[in-house]
């Protein structure tokens, strides 16, 4: 084999964490061979893929590049980094972690502000009045361009910053800033609030494919296998396995299941001696579990399930509808 | 650039030396902060940016205008009447417009100070003329426009100071404000706070009382002027706000009435006769720059122009936002090359933006001296 499989992951930080912990659910355990320092990996019972630890900003730019085949880092970043991202990326998978929105946020003293149309107005107003522009202080200069541009913004300037943006209004280096924020807390210790209409980008940890890495049939054989494991996964994840046994168990009832707990029969109906497996939203299961034994189940069992392999993967299917057939 | 080519382009510049415009270089690395400023972040994407060793942001220059204005700006002549003109490489990062060129010439002229603002227009629209005839282009479309006239009826028209601002500002931005007139609005999707009535009711009976009270209550909160704004600048606002009431979004009888301004135009002599129609219908005083627009086009008619070849439009506009009066674009008329071959027009806001202490008069243009040679040749 001569060209490996990449997957970029995080090098540090909540994200590897998160990251590792995504992987191990999914039963591709990350190893790292040569100790913990190490910036290279692999998957066990893996051996066509290359697990690299690299930074967040890397991570996107060998994704643009294609130098990897895989990454995994927020929306925010590949939004910002990648001039449309989707010619240069495949989105695959939001992971359900890394949740943090990227903000317009103005001093909390601005109560004259509340939308991006009060802001439109206040930043025409102050250029009027201070002969200059208004200046915003991010380091998301792309996603800040294109969301005051949809919003008819003309009358500001970016203020590049790499670090510590929050503090730029006080500091006086600028009247408000783009930023990414989780819970408000550090806007609000800041004396900063977020416009109401000013979310640019809900982002959370994504799974990236990159278009222009090589995508022979073996790479894509390999992608099938990692991304079956995380369907699998995923797919388990969002239902519990219920059993039970019981005469009256008909398709009316099944109908009444399936449209009030969007529950699944995976197996289909009852056998012939009655026993019925459904896949039910671990939320619906003890309602469930009542309809069940008001219609006659003496016993309903529910288990977690480790994996649920399914013909179709949708996964793969995002990946490949977003690369094309294989050259 | 080609033997040939040079030569044209130096005698196109030697041309307007001779009309009295001194030759300038300007510095190809600039601050990027006025182009910025002035030109607005859009053009960002569009500048090769670069940071020297201080972390300041430098740019190649995209245009010559803020270039040759901070020259003048800089120079012991600043605020004297004094015309300037260049040749010189701009640099943007490729599109289609830019001929897929990421370095291309300007020619151009910039004239600042002149008091006598129609001659100074007029001169500079038959400059323009003269430098497409200087490339064989001699009867080239004339598209003109003048953002002053749309400024005077703004600020004749019976609005919040809040929807002067917006309209103003979008007229500089959209190619197009007639399609979006409908659907402008402030904050019309958000209820009005529940204190408005209190507001409403304080400024209208106490103006003054009203924002001693909004800043004292301010204060109490521990508010300082963070991020620029001062705590009475935020009052100012928040009450005319509070008071803009049911006006969040532009009244009906407004829209249709700058709708059928934008409407208005044809050659000089037509737009004048319509615009003093619609001033006297509507009962807007349009005068001052009513009376601009004629002696200028009279004076166009003077140096031999016919104007009938001017296709002026009230809703033509550059797209940038720093000027003020007259503005215009030359093109092929049988399209062989696309885009503007000569454009320019009046900035006189432009100087104070660049630091200017008292406000100073300009207008000038820029020829695409490319695009010209290209046209040249193909015919």
């Amino acid at each position: 084999m001569t060209h490996p499989f990449v997957i970029a992951v995080p090098a540090k930080g909540r994200l590897q964490e998160n990251a590792e912990a995504f992987f191990a659910r999914a039963g591709l355990d990350l190893v790292k061979p040569r100790g913990a320092r190490d910036y290279r990996g692999s998957i066990a019972d893996l051996p066509d893929v290359v697990v690299a630890y690299l930074s967040a900003a890397e991570i996107v730019d060998l994704l643009a590049q294609g130098a990897v085949h895989f990454g995994l880092t927020g929306e925010d970043l590949v939004r910002e980094h990648i001039a449309d991202a989707q010619r240069h990326v495949v989105f695959i998978d939001e992971l359900g972690f890394g949740h943090a929105n990227v903000v317009v946020a103005v001093p909390q003293a601005w109560i004259d502000v509340r939308t991006m149309a009060d802001l439109d107005d206040v930043a025409t107003a102050f250029r009027l009045k201070h002969d200059r522009k208004m200046r915003v202080a991010t380091k998301y200069v792309n996603l800040t361009r294109n969301f005051f541009a949809r919003h008819a913004i003309a009358d500001y300037r970016i203020v590049e910053s790499s670090g510590a943006t929050e503090g730029a209004p006080a500091a006086g280096t600028a009247e408000l800033i783009v930023d990414i924020t989780t819970t408000g807390a550090t806007l609000a210790a800041n004396h900063l609030k977020a416009i109401d209409d000013g979310v640019i980008l809900r982002s959370q940890a994504n799974l990236v494919a990159a278009r222009s890495a090589g995508w022979g049939t073996a790479e894509r054989d390999t992608a099938r296998n990692v991304l079956d494991r995380m369907a699998a996964q995923k797919r388990a994840r969002a239902f519990r396995e219920v059993r039970t046994r019981f005469a009256g168990c008909d398709a009316a009832l099944l109908a009444e299941a399936k449209q009030r707990f969007a529950v699944e029969t995976p197996f289909g109906g009852p056998t012939s001696s009655g026993m019925l497996t459904l896949h039910c939203p671990p939320q619906h299961v003890p309602a469930l579990a009542r309809l069940l034994r008001e219609k006659g189940a003496e016993h309903v069992s529910a288990v977690e399930l480790d994996y649920v392999f399914s013909r179709a993967n949708a996964l793969y299917a995002r990946l490949e509808a977003g690369l094309g057939p294989a050259s | 650039m080609s033997v040939a080519a040079s030569l044209l382009n130096e005698s196109l510049i030697a041309s307007f030396e001779r009309a009295g415009y001194l030759r300038v270089a300007p510095a190809i690395l600039h601050p990027a902060g006025p182009f910025l400023d002035l030109s607005g972040e859009d053009i960002r994407r569009r500048m090769y940016l670069t940071t020297d060793a201080r972390g300041h942001e430098l740019c190649l220059r995209p245009d010559l205008t803020i270039p040759v204005s901070r020259e003048y700006l800089a120079s012991s002549l600043a605020g004297q009447p004094q015309g300037f003109c260049y040749l010189g490489l701009v640099f943007r990062h490729s599109r289609a417009e830019t001929d897929g060129a990421s370095e291309f010439w300007q020619a151009g002229i910039e004239s600042f100070g002149r008091p006598d603002t129609a001659v100074a227009d007029a001169e500079m629209i038959a400059l323009a003329l003269d430098a497409a005839a200087h490339f064989g282009l001699t009867e080239p479309t004339i598209r003109m426009g003048d953002v002053a006239l749309f400024s005077a009826l703004i600020e004749a028209l019976k609005l919040a100071p809040a929807w002067k601002r917006r309209l103003i500002k979008d007229f500089n931005h959209k190619s197009s404000l007639a399609q979006d007139l409908d659907r402008l609005s402030i904050s019309a999707a958000q209820a009005p706070p529940e204190y408005q009535g209190v507001l409403t009711a304080l400024a209208g009976s106490d103006p003054k009382a009203a924002h001693a009270l909004v800043t004292d209550l301010l204060s109490i909160a521990g508010t300082t002027a963070v991020g620029g704004r001062s705590v009475s600048e935020i009052a100012d606002r928040f009450l005319e706000q509070a008071t803009l009431g049911a006006q969040t979004s532009l009244p009906k009888e407004i829209s249709a009435l700058i709708e059928k301004f934008l409407a208005l135009g044809g050659s000089p002599e037509k737009a004048a006769r319509q615009l003093r129609d619609f001033a006297r219908d509507a009962n807007v005083a349009l005068d001052a720059a009513l009376d601009l627009f004629e002696s200028r086009a009279g004076l166009l008619g003077a140096r031999g122009i016919d104007l009938d070849r001017i296709r002026f439009s009230t809703a033509f506009g550059r797209g940038v936002d720093y000027y003020t009066g007259v503005v215009f674009e030359l093109h092929d008329p049988d399209e062989r090359v696309k885009g503007q071959l000569v454009a320019g027009g009046r900035y006189d806001g432009l100087l104070t933006r660049l630091g200017s202490a008292s406000p100073i008069p300009a207008v000038g243009f820029a020829v695409w001296v490319e695009r010209l040679a290209r046209l040249r040749s193909a015919a």
